[in-house]
């Protein structure tokens, strides 16, 4: 009850605060507008609706082409679904589209397309609570839609793109903030490229869609960047995943996925980098992962004990708490961690390379003491980082006895990392501030000493305070 | 005493007048920072720390600077270490020194009988000392931020602002412990024993026996948390990792409890123990020294 007079406030306040904007704005104008345009114009013509703001709920029955690069803003004054489309081959560009409904039940969202070959493109989205939901809409395209929704609480969040048994469409860079998840389900062939996805649950959720490429996504701060499950056959390549360290957290995770191939993706700063469950999970099926940067999670790779049939090769391990573990007891054993003579390089590795061909002679056993005491006492993380953690690697190199089982075996580590080239925007280079930080505690520090030499020479010496 | 001796010790003597409390507190503190300048130990604590840490930052750019991705994140890891190894020993060993060297030499006789009250030449030590202190990590922080700038960037500027200060509370907080121990010792020597044995509990025995104790009496998150946090070493490791992350996530059940718990108070609640970890130490250590007769 309380919930559903909050709904209908946050509505009302929602509602006023609209109505007082364009009381200023002046001239909102009822959304039958538009669609007196429509029904006017032939299939296929492109109508360049005029800038303004227009209240209501549109539903597109015929396919034209929708463009509001004049200006033209959608408002659904908070009910319902802002723009229905049901033609196929309705294009939908350069809106801007808020306030859809806030009821989940109803699932409202900025745009629902149920209909063919519909393109929707360069869209502004806010204040929603779903963004676009495609449901049975093949070969659509999502380009370049900005989409930012509601901030509720995560679990009561609408998702940003959700696509609903429409395959071969193509998501394309979409910068989507605040949403639940970009979800895909039951949606094969599906091309996923130079999304952003910020803030969100899950970045990229995938259940039972086959066959889809994934590239050049960045997904960040999010509880979990990709997270597959029961999907065959999908390609992740060149996503960078930083930064996901929610309840779960994992760059990516992987649920009864067969035929996975993995490359070129860097993982960094999640809690987890790669979370496997049970994947591979048919016979004869394989997973690959090659040329990845995992660095700086809490842990690089984490598997269930049943996961078998994976391949590591190439990838780069560097400076994670823990490099790798299992999710319970047990070994990674049924897994390789080399392919062809090549292994992974792994920044803990204490061995050597005397030969100089590029691969360690000895190999690359991680056997941390307090990295299994951990898998046991997770309450012992609160001393990662501290002296004593130290002092535990120490003794368990000291004492072989009490060397732990490793969780893995790499028999050809690299000896350097691998070049791993991501085609992404590389963050500037800001040195003038870190180089103001050195000069300026420097200058403290100078500062002081020279002030206290200096001074009673200057100031003590007339009060004769020497002798 | 010889007089040559007194020389090399500039104190404030012939002061016409008795100064007022903060001028006498300023004289000595201003005398005793020019001691520890011109002291061994200084000297080889700046350098000591100015290597480390400098090493540190390089070791933990290496191999990833190419990608761009290596921020302060990284270094900070491994400056947490070293910090939380170092700068308690400095501290404490130079708080130790202090009042238990002076008496020793029989300077602290010469000092008490100037018109300065007691309290007033133990805090002008310690405020001369803290700055000692403050100034030797400038250093050593100022140097590792110019090997970060030129070798990563800039990123993370304001987290490294942030792990100076907290490093800066760590050490006056373990001086004040220092002054504590100095107090009460007759001999520098015993005084440097206790604060090397206080020193091995805070940085390793503690940690160790509370870990043993949450295996084998299976503490709660919460009781964990508790006990973990009277160390000031742990507050000012979780308070590093909450000014990087906000959250306490990295650290377990045990920080996601406390994230979760305290939520925006956890930052105060970690500084503010440290602060008392300074204040109270240095409150006990002059009353004593006020109380008592003996020099």
């Amino acid at each position: 009850m309380a919930r559903t007079l909050g709904t209908i406030l946050t509505a009302m306040l929602i509602w006023t605060a609209v109505e007082t904007r364009c009381e200023q704005h002046s001239d909102p104008k009822p959304i039958a507008v538009i669609t007196e345009m429509i029904s006017n114009a032939d299939a296929g013509t492109i109508i360049r609706v005029p800038a303004g703001v227009y209240e209501g709920n549109l539903v597109v029955r015929k396919p034209v082409v929708l463009d509001g690069s004049d200006g033209a803003v959608l408002d659904g004054l908070g009910r319902g679904t802002v723009i229905e489309v049901l033609a196929d081959g309705v294009v939908i560009r350069h809106c801007t589209v808020r306030n859809s409904g806030l009821d989940v039940t109803g699932e409202p969202a900025a745009i629902r397309v149920i209909a063919a070959d519909v393109v929707i493109e360069s869209n502004n989205i806010s204040e929603s609570l779903f963004g676009i939901d495609l449901r049975e809409s093949p070969n659509a395209i999502i380009r370049s839609n900005k989409i930012e929704c509601i901030d509720l609480e995560p679990g009561r969040r609408g998702d940003g793109i959700r696509l609903w048994w429409s395959h071969g469409c193509l998501v394309e860079g979409n910068v989507v903030h605040n949403s639940r998840d970009m979800v895909f389900w039951y949606s094969e062939d599906l091309r996923i490229r130079g999304n952003t996805v910020m803030g969100s649950r899950y970045g990229l959720h995938f259940m039972y869609s086959h066959g889809s490429v994934l590239e050049q996504n960045d997904l960040l701060n999010n509880s979990v960047g990709v997270y597959l499950m029961y999907s065959n056959g999908i390609t992740l390549r060149e996503n960078r995943m930083s930064n996901n360290r929610g309840a779960s957290g994992y760059g990516i995770g992987l649920k009864d996925c067969d035929d996975i191939t993995i490359t070129g993706n860097a993982l960094l700063a999640n809690r987890v980098g790669v979370y496997i469950d049970n994947s591979p999970s048919s016979v004869g099926s394989k997973g690959l992962f090659e040329s990845n940067l995992i660095a700086f999670n809490e842990i690089g790779l984490l598997a269930t004990p049943n996961t078998h049939d994976n391949v590591f090769t190439n990838n780069a391990f560097i400076e994670n708490e823990e490099p790798a573990a299992t999710h319970g007891r047990g070994r990674l054993v049924n897994n390789t961690f080399a392919r062809e003579g090549v292994g992974n390089y792994w920044s803990d590795y204490a061995g050597f390379d005397l030969d100089g061909n590029g691969i360690g002679d000895v190999v690359y056993e991680p056997q941390s003491l307090f990295g299994a005491m951990l898998a046991n006492e997770p309450n012992l993380r609160l001393f990662v980082h501290s002296p004593a953690q130290r002092a535990i690697e120490f003794t368990s190199r000291a004492l072989p006895e009490l060397r732990p089982q490793s969780t893995l075996v790499d028999p050809s580590p690299l000896a350097s990392p691998p070049e791993i080239r991501l085609d992404m925007a590389a963050k500037g280079r800001q040195v003038g501030s870190m180089l103001m930080l050195a000069v300026s505690m420097l200058a403290i520090a100078a500062g002081v000493i020279v002030y206290t030499i200096v001074e009673p020479r200057l100031g003590a010496a007339p009060r004769g305070d020497r002798s | 005493m010889s007089s040559a001796q007194l020389q090399s010790h500039p104190i404030p003597i012939g002061m016409p007048t008795a100064p007022s409390f903060v001028g006498g507190i300023a004289r000595f503190a201003r005398r005793e920072f020019r001691d520890a300048l011109a002291s061994k130990w200084f000297i080889l604590y700046t350098m000591a720390f100015t290597v480390l840490a400098v090493g540190v930052s390089f070791l933990s750019l290496s191999g990833v600077g190419s990608h761009g991705f290596a921020g302060f994140g990284r270094t900070a890891a491994g400056l947490l270490n070293l910090i939380m190894l170092v700068v308690p020993l400095m501290a404490l060993t130079a708080g130790a020194g202090s009042i238990a060297g002076e008496r020793e030499r029989g300077t602290l006789l010469y000092m008490l009988s100037q018109p300065v009250s007691r309290s007033q030449v133990l805090l002008g030590k310690y405020f001369g000392l803290a700055v000692a202190l403050i100034c030797s990590l400038c250093i050593g922080f100022g140097i590792s931020a110019g090997v970060l700038a030129w070798r990563a960037g800039g990123a993370g500027v304001f987290d490294f602002l942030m792990l100076i200060g907290l490093t800066a509370l760590l050490a006056i907080a373990m001086l004040s412990v220092g002054f504590l121990i100095s107090v009460v010792s007759r001999r520098t020597s015993v005084a440097t024993g206790v604060a090397l044995f206080v020193w091995l509990t805070l940085v390793f025995v503690s940690d160790l026996g509370l870990m043993a104790s949450s295996v084998i009496f299976k503490l709660h998150v919460q009781e964990i948390f508790g006990l973990a946090s009277i160390n000031p070493l742990q507050c000012f490791k979780m308070a590093v990792i909450v000014s990087m992350n906000a959250s306490l996530d990295v650290l377990g059940p045990v920080g996601a409890y406390a994230s979760q718990t305290l939520g925006s108070a956890l930052p105060w609640v970690l500084v503010s123990t440290l602060i008392a970890w300074t204040i109270a130490p240095l409150g006990v250590a002059i009353f004593l020294f006020t109380r008592r007769g003996t020099v």
